[in-house]
C-alpha cells in the first residue's frame, strides 16, 4: 500500500489532462486556440513536469 | 560551583598551564593535500577527467563532454588530454609519465607543450572545422540522447563509457520514437475528428494522474506530452488534411465554372482567374489549405478585398510580405467604378497566402528580375483597380 501519491506522476498528469481539456474546448469551438497561447501553454505543462520530476528525485 | 567547572576544565584535565607528562599534545593531522592525479578506478581513457573530477569535487561526466567538444571543435582537446597524461602522475604514482616533468625540468616541459600546441594549432582548427561539420551533430544527438534518457529513466550521465553509450542509444531510441509519435498524432488531429486525439490526451492525463495513487505509469507522460504538443500545433495553425494532397490550378473559364470555395490538405493551390470571364460587382472566394501555399492570381482589372488568416507562415499580397505566427491581414478596399472585386477568404494553417496579378506572375517567370520593366505601380499593396479607400491590416 502506497504511503501516499507519487507528485511527479500527479502532476504530469493533472498538467496533461488541463492540456487535453484546452484542446477538447478548441474542438468544440468553445474558443479559438492560437500560436500565442498555444506557447505559453506547452511551456507551462513541460516546465511542471520537469520541475515536479526534479524535486520528487531530490526527496 | 567547582572552579575547574567555570574554566570548563575536569580536575584531571590537563590545562595549557599544565603540560602532561608527555610533553604537548600534537594537533590532529589535516586533512591530505589535494593532489591531482590521474585515476585508475574511474576512467575511460587515461583517467585525467576522472583526477579533474576528483580534484574539482564536480562530476567528471562535464570535463567529458568539454574534451571531446575541444576535439571536435578544432582538435586543441586532444593535444591538452595528452599533455596532461604526459604531466600529471597516475594515482598512487610519485611522478609523472614524463621523468623530466618534474623539479627543474618541469617548466621546459610545460613551456614544450605550450609551444607544440601554438604551432599546431592553426592546423588543428583548419581541420577542426571540417570535422565540426559531422562531429558536433552527433555530439549534439549523443548528448541529447544521454539527457533524454537521463529525464525518462532516472539514469543519470555517469558510469564508464560503455554505460554512458548504452544511454545515449536507448536516448535516440525514445527521441525517434517520439518524432514517430508526433506526425502520427498531428496527421491524426489533421485528418480525424476535431475531438479524437484531445480526447485520448485528456484520458492519458487521467490515467497518468489516477495512477499517482495507485501504481506510477511515468512511462505513459512523455507520449502523452508528445502527442499533445502535435495535436496543440494542429489547432493552433487550423490545419485540416480536407481536400486531399498534391498540386492543384483551377482556371476558370467564367464565373460559372468558378467555385465559391476551394480546398487543399497538403501541397499547393493556385487559382488563375486570369482567364476568367468575370462580371462586375463583388464576387466571393474562398481558398483553404492545411499545409502549403494558396496562391490567387488576377487580371490587372480587377480589384482584392483579402481577408486571410496564417497560423504560421507568410502572406503576401500584391508583392507586400507578412511572415510569422498567427498571422491575419485584412484588407477590403472599394473596386473602381464598372470594375470587378473579388472578396477573398484565405486560410491557411502552415505555409503562404499570395495574391498577385499578371504583373508580378511576368515577374516571377522572369526569375525574379528587379529590372524587369513592368508596371511601376507593382508592389502596390493592392491591385491597380481598386480605389486608395479601404486600410489594410495586421493581425
Amino acid at each position: 500500500m502506497r504511503s501516499g501519491p507519487d507528485i511527479p506522476s500527479l502532476v504530469a498528469g493533472l498538467a496533461v489532462l488541463a492540456f487535453g481539456g484546452v484542446l477538447m474546448l478548441d474542438a468544440f469551438a468553445v474558443f479559438d486556440l492560437s500560436f500565442a497561447a498555444f506557447g505559453p501553454l506547452a511551456c507551462a505543462t513541460a516546465g511542471a513536469i520537469l520541475v515536479a520530476n526534479g524535486l520528487g528525485r531530490r526527496r | 560551583m567547582d572552579v575547574n567547572d567555570t574554566q570548563g576544565n575536569g580536575p584531571d584535565e590537563p590545562t595549557a598551564e599544565q603540560p602532561t607528562a608527555e610533553g604537548p599534545q600534537a594537533p590532529p593531522p589535516g586533512p591530505p593535500p589535494r593532489r591531482l592525479t590521474r585515476l585508475r578506478t574511474d576512467r575511460v581513457v587515461g583517467g585525467v577527467c576522472g583526477g579533474l573530477g576528483r580534484y574539482f569535487n564536480v562530476d567528471p561526466i562535464f570535463f567529458r563532454i568539454g574534451a571531446v567538444a575541444l576535439i571536435f571543435a578544432g582538435g586543441a582537446g586532444l593535444l591538452l588530454y595528452l599533455a596532461a597524461l604526459l604531466l600529471v602522475p597516475g594515482e598512487g604514482d610519485s611522478a609523472p609519465a614524463v621523468p623530466g616533468a618534474q623539479g627543474r625540468n618541469r617548466g621546459w616541459v610545460i613551456a614544450g607543450v605550450v609551444v607544440l600546441l601554438l604551432f599546431s594549432l592553426p592546423f588543428l582548427i583548419g581541420g577542426g572545422f571540417l570535422l565540426a561539420g559531422v562531429g558536433i551533430p552527433i555530439a549534439l544527438l549523443v548528448g541529447t540522447g544521454v539527457l533524454v534518457w537521463w529525464l525518462v529513466s532516472g539514469e543519470g550521465p555517469s558510469g564508464d563509457a560503455g554505460d554512458i553509450a548504452r544511454r545515449a542509444i536507448l536516448g535516440i531510441g525514445v527521441i525517434i520514437l517520439c518524432v514517430v509519435l508526433f506526425f502520427a498524432a498531428g496527421l491524426g488531429a489533421a485528418a480525424g475528428p476535431d475531438w479524437l486525439i484531445p480526447a485520448l490526451i485528456v484520458v492519458a492525463g487521467g490515467a497518468i494522474a489516477a495512477g499517482a495513487f495507485l501504481k506510477p505509469v511515468r512511462w505513459l507522460v512523455l507520449p502523452a506530452l508528445t502527442v499533445a504538443m502535435a495535436a496543440g500545433i494542429v489547432a493552433a495553425a487550423d490545419i485540416d488534411f480536407d481536400g486531399g494532397i498534391g498540386q492543384r490550378e483551377y482556371r476558370p473559364a467564367s464565373s460559372v465554372d468558378l467555385r465559391d470555395r476551394y480546398e487543399l490538405g497538403i501541397g499547393e493551390l493556385v487559382v488563375d482567374l486570369r482567364d476568367t470571364d468575370l462580371p462586375k460587382g463583388d464576387v466571393p472566394l474562398e481558398l483553404d489549405v492545411g499545409i502549403g501555399e494558396a496562391r490567387l492570381i488576377v487580371p490587372d482589372d480587377v480589384c482584392v478585398a483579402t481577408d486571410a488568416d496564417v497560423g504560421m507562415g507568410n502572406i503576401a499580397v500584391f508583392g507586400r510580405d507578412h511572415g510569422g505566427v498567427d498571422i491575419a491581414y485584412e484588407d477590403a478596399p472599394d473596386a473602381k467604378p464598372t470594375r470587378t472585386r473579388v472578396l477573398l477568404n484565405a486560410d491557411v494553417g502552415v505555409g503562404e497566402v499570395r495574391v498577385h496579378d499578371n504583373r508580378a506572375e511576368l515577374f516571377f517567370r522572369h526569375d525574379f528580375n528587379p529590372d524587369y520593366e513592368g508596371d511601376p505601380e507593382f508592389g502596390s499593396p493592392r491591385s491597380a483597380a481598386c480605389e486608395s479607400d479601404g486600410q489594410a491590416s495586421i493581425g
